[in-house]
């Protein structure tokens, strides 16, 4: 009994070791000396915080663009830098809406307008997936549920995401 | 989803097999013996696992990465070639419809015939810093065009 928590404080504490180590080595990756200049307190972002993603609010147009970001994803054996890409709107309200492009079917990554034939719509290359531009999933094609919706806030003019939900619990 | 050779990701393989038609492999030099091709080996073989993750990543519902193929540089292209067919072969005993390969070395090209697979055959890079920015934009462009080149083959079926 008493070993085995002993156990798992040591693995806590190797896990919190390794998080260090690799943060550290992030900053350095990711972060330019400009950057660190305007915010000396920007972290690197791990799976669940809120990552700045580069793209200052005032330049969301109402077509949707592709954000493409990275953040650090730690699990048991690997740290690695993962890509994560988003497609960022404002809304007829003047809401920002930040969409996965990650297909609700098997995961291919959908594309707004990729096809000619589908104007206004996002299309998935792979089994012809097709949603609205809210992310609504179009009955008849593949995938059986919305686009995810990213977690956002927005700091300083910019725009930070998080993780994706699906829609509803966003 | 997202399927590389992992335990985890053949899982999810064999729950949705009658999606996934097309496999991407890397194809590239390995040596250890010459201490000036050590660092530009080794880059670009880290380029181009990058370059086929994020392909598969991309077309991940319809893609599978299997591990890379290896050969000395100066070894028998025909022999390498015939071992490479058994792969391809094997792979097509499961409905795999398209098969990429992925390469830096131009070496292939003028074998490219001979190989039961499609030779994507990528210009190689200036020995540079995989985590700039200019680099990552570089990798996007040239995943997006592949991965448009996939797909203009998906088209003729
Ligand atoms: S993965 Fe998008 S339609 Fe199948």
């Amino acid at each position: 009994m008493s070993d085995e928590k002993q156990q798992v404080t040591r693995r806590q504490f190797l896990n919190y070791t390794l998080t260090g180590v690799g943060g550290f080595m992030a900053a350095g990756l990711l972060i330019s000396p400009l950057r660190m200049a305007i915010d000396p307190v920007l972290q690197p972002s791990k799976k669940g915080d809120l990552a700045n993603v580069g793209l200052a609010v005032d330049d969301i147009k109402d077509v949707p663009t592709r954000v493409d970001w990275k953040i650090d994803q730690v699990d048991a054996w690997y740290e690695s830098e993962v890509s994560q890409t988003a497609w960022v709107y404002k809304n007829e309200k003047d809401e920002i809406v930040a969409l996965s492009p990650i297909c609700t079917h098997l995961g291919c990554t959908v594309s707004w307008e990729g096809n000619d034939q589908f104007p206004n719509e996002f299309y998935c290359p792979c089994h012809g997936g097709r949603y609205t531009k809210d992310g609504t999933n179009i009955p008849g094609t593949p995938p059986l549920e919305p686009l995810h919706q990213y977690e956002q806030k927005v700091k300083d003019g910019m725009l930070y995401l998080g993780n994706p939900h699906p829609r509803g619990e966003a | 989803m997202f399927l590389q050779w992992h335990k985890k990701d053949m899982d999810q393989y064999l729950q949705a097999k009658e999606y996934i038609d097309t496999i991407v492999m890397t194809l590239a030099p390995f040596q250890f013996s010459n201490d000036q091709e050590l660092i530009k080996l080794t880059y670009q073989e880290e380029l181009l696992h990058i370059f086929a993750a994020e392909i598969t990543r991309e077309l991940s519902g319809r893609t599978v990465q299997i591990p890379a193929y290896h050969y000395l540089k100066n070894s028998d292209k025909e022999i390498e070639i015939s071992r490479m067919n058994e792969w391809i072969a094997d792979c097509k005993k499961q409905p795999f419809a398209h098969f990429f390969i992925l390469t830096f070395d131009a070496a292939w090209k003028k074998h490219e015939k001979a190989l039961d697979g499609n030779l994507l055959w990528l210009p190689s890079v200036q020995l540079g810093d995989l985590h700039s920015k200019e680099m990552q934009q570089y990798i996007r462009e040239q995943v997006m065009q592949i991965s448009e080149l996939i797909q203009s083959y998906w088209q003729n079926e």
